[in-house]
């Protein structure tokens, strides 16, 4: 239908304005102040490329790279057990099983609790006097694998990453559910008829046909593992401690801009810097993410 | 969907069972924790409380300040899903139906915002909101929150629009009704399952974030759930029995809804990740 140019601007500009300004411009701002020096008040002075030289190789390059590593180490995580575990549950949860809407309804369940919050009900458990974790390894016989989970160094990014994935796996069972609950019913009574046995059909079938989600699912954790904030903060502070073993980007980013007691920078221009590199990172997949959708809104 | 044979069926109910207690253990450790004094959690943690005082309730509720961060965050979210709903079903009315220059690249502007990782622009978004006047404002809170929903929203209503058949509408149009009442008065009470899905979803998002509070907001008056819940843990630390029942006291609400919704949130979410 056609439509004339003032009701198109009616529909198009309040959502238009709010997410250029709030979203997009914000994105562009930070390449500009990512040349700047500016503690956030007075005048802005211009340093070239000194943040980023800063950044890659200068003194705060062993700060930077290492909440990169832990990043990353959050990506591999997430994608081994978002999608792997995930996949497997899903699979159990889409055969004929007692209670699976139950199941279903429950796996959910965690995240629908803020991340901050899930992250303090998760330093009760994991309290080393009292937690349960601690509790149980010991009612079970294995006291010497008590231990302050959250308090040193070797164990304290495994332990947050698995609350991580113990709050968002439920996201990825789901989507997997939908998946394979999409697979037509009459490729399944196809394959029992020709004899298949349950794993060849796993293999043959429900994994093939899974694989596209499997691949936007992987996009998107590897975006989502820069917007880590929450489960780091709640469980072990601004700081990432215990000497900064859990230091991810997101925590690194909030203290560059916003302070925190002890961090070795604060300014603004130096934290836009850590943004626009993570940017260049992300913003090429986050179009070709678009652009997937897009393709498949327009085929169906 | 797999047939198992019974022995499968056992083992494999038995692990989600196992998974359920995973998943559960938490909330039954925090639920009957909150009841118990500080001493009882210290000397048995795992056992049931001694007796079920609510006295832990009533002094959390109110050291926490929860009473004013609930109106707050009732009200913020309740603004900013009006917002994010009215908004994003005009522009995904907009690009649904009709056809204009700009169309399909506006869209894909829109929807790349669906994985964009807002919250790493926040120094700009402070600093634009800084200008406007609106830090610390729930305002502020409201337009950030309108802005970073519109791509989800958007992706989804237009996408449940394009299933709509449009004779109704062409007729309509044929009658002279202009484009705002075919929107209001046909599209939008047609598109009503999708708006439930996307509010909620919505509602979830901006209900839980704690990071758009963090940095917008400093005073107290003006805090939501999580950020008085992250203030009270920081100021009450080592007082698990009134951390607790504060934490039982803000997600006990959210849990509710959930399990009203449930049906309408699954959907939402696979339909987001699916289509």
């Amino acid at each position: 239908m056609k439509v004339k140019l003032r009701y198109i601007l009616l529909f198009v500009v309040p959502a238009l304005v709010f997410y250029t300004i709030f979203v997009v411009y914000p994105i562009g701002y930070s390449f500009n102040l990512s040349f700047f020096s500016w503690p956030g008040v007075g005048e802005k002075t211009f340093v070239g490329f000194e943040n980023f030289k800063n950044i890659l190789f200068g003194t705060f390059s062993e700060e930077f790279f290492s909440a990169v590593w832990h990043s990353f180490l959050f990506f591999v995580a997430n994608s081994i057990f978002e999608l792997g575990l995930a996949f497997i549950i899903a699979i159990a949860l889409t055969s004929k099983i007692w209670g699976r809407r139950f199941f279903q309804t429950m796996v959910y369940l965690p995240n629908v609790i803020s991340m901050v919050l899930v992250g303090f009900i998760w330093s009760m458990m994991l309290n080393p006097q009292w937690g349960l974790i601690n509790s149980f390894l010991k009612m079970i016989g294995l006291e010497n694998l008590a231990q302050p989970w959250l308090g040193q160094p070797e164990t304290a990014l495994p332990t947050v990453i698995m609350v991580n994935v113990w709050r968002n796996i439920g996201f990825y069972i789901l989507v997997f559910m939908a998946a394979i609950l999409n697979i037509p019913k009459d490729l399944f009574e196809a394959a029992y008829i020709d004899g298949a046995k349950n794993h060849h059909i796993i293999r043959k079938i429900i994994f093939p046909l899974v694989v596209p989600n499997m691949q936007t699912l992987a996009i998107l954790i590897f975006i989502w593992s820069f917007n880590i904030f929450d489960v780091v903060y709640a469980l072990e502070g601004v700081q990432a401690g215990p000497f900064r073993s859990t230091d991810v980007l997101g925590t690194l980013f909030y203290r560059t801009a916003f302070g925190g007691l002890g961090s070795s920078a604060q300014d603004y221009g130096l934290g836009a810097a850590v943004v626009v590199i993570i940017f260049v990172m992300v913003i090429p997949l986050s179009m070709v993410y678009a652009n997937i959708l897009d393709k498949r809104s327009r085929e169906a | 969907m797999l047939r198992l044979s019974l022995p499968w069926r056992i083992i494999i109910f038995s692990l989600l069972i196992i998974y359920f207690i995973v998943i559960a253990t938490p909330f039954g450790v925090l639920f009957t924790n909150s009841f118990k004094s500080m001493r009882e959690i210290y000397l048995h943690p795992f056992q049931l409380p001694e007796e079920f005082s609510i006295e832990n309730y009533t002094k959390a509720w109110e050291k926490a300040n929860l009473g004013p961060a609930y109106i707050n965050s009732i009200v913020i979210s309740v603004c900013s899903i009006g917002g994010v709903l009215l908004f994003s079903s005009m522009l995904a009315f907009m690009i649904s139906r009709y056809q204009f220059r700009f169309r399909r690249f506006l869209y894909v502007y829109i929807i790349t915002g669906l994985a964009l990782p807002a919250r790493l622009a926040v120094i700009p978004i402070y600093v634009t909101l800084n200008q406007l006047n609106l830090i610390d404002t729930r305002i502020g809170l409201i337009f950030v929150y309108i802005a970073t929903g519109t791509a989800f929203a958007t992706f989804i209503i237009k996408g449940f629009m394009d299933g709509i058949p449009r004779e109704i509408e062409e007729s309509a149009m044929m009658d002279g009704a202009t484009p705002w009442t075919i929107y209001w008065k046909i599209a939008i009470p047609l598109t009503k399952p999708a708006l439930v899905v996307v509010g909620l979803v919505n509602f979830v998002n901006v209900w839980n974030d704690f990071f758009f509070p963090l940095i917008i907001i400093s005073s107290r008056t003006k805090e939501t759930v999580p950020l008085a819940i992250s203030v009270f843990f920081g100021e009450f630390s080592n007082q698990w029995h009134l951390i607790a029942a504060a934490l039982s006291m803000s997600i006990i609400p959210i849990m509710i809804i959930f399990f009203i919704f449930s049906k309408n949130f699954i959907s939402g979410i696979t339909q987001g990740a699916i289509k």
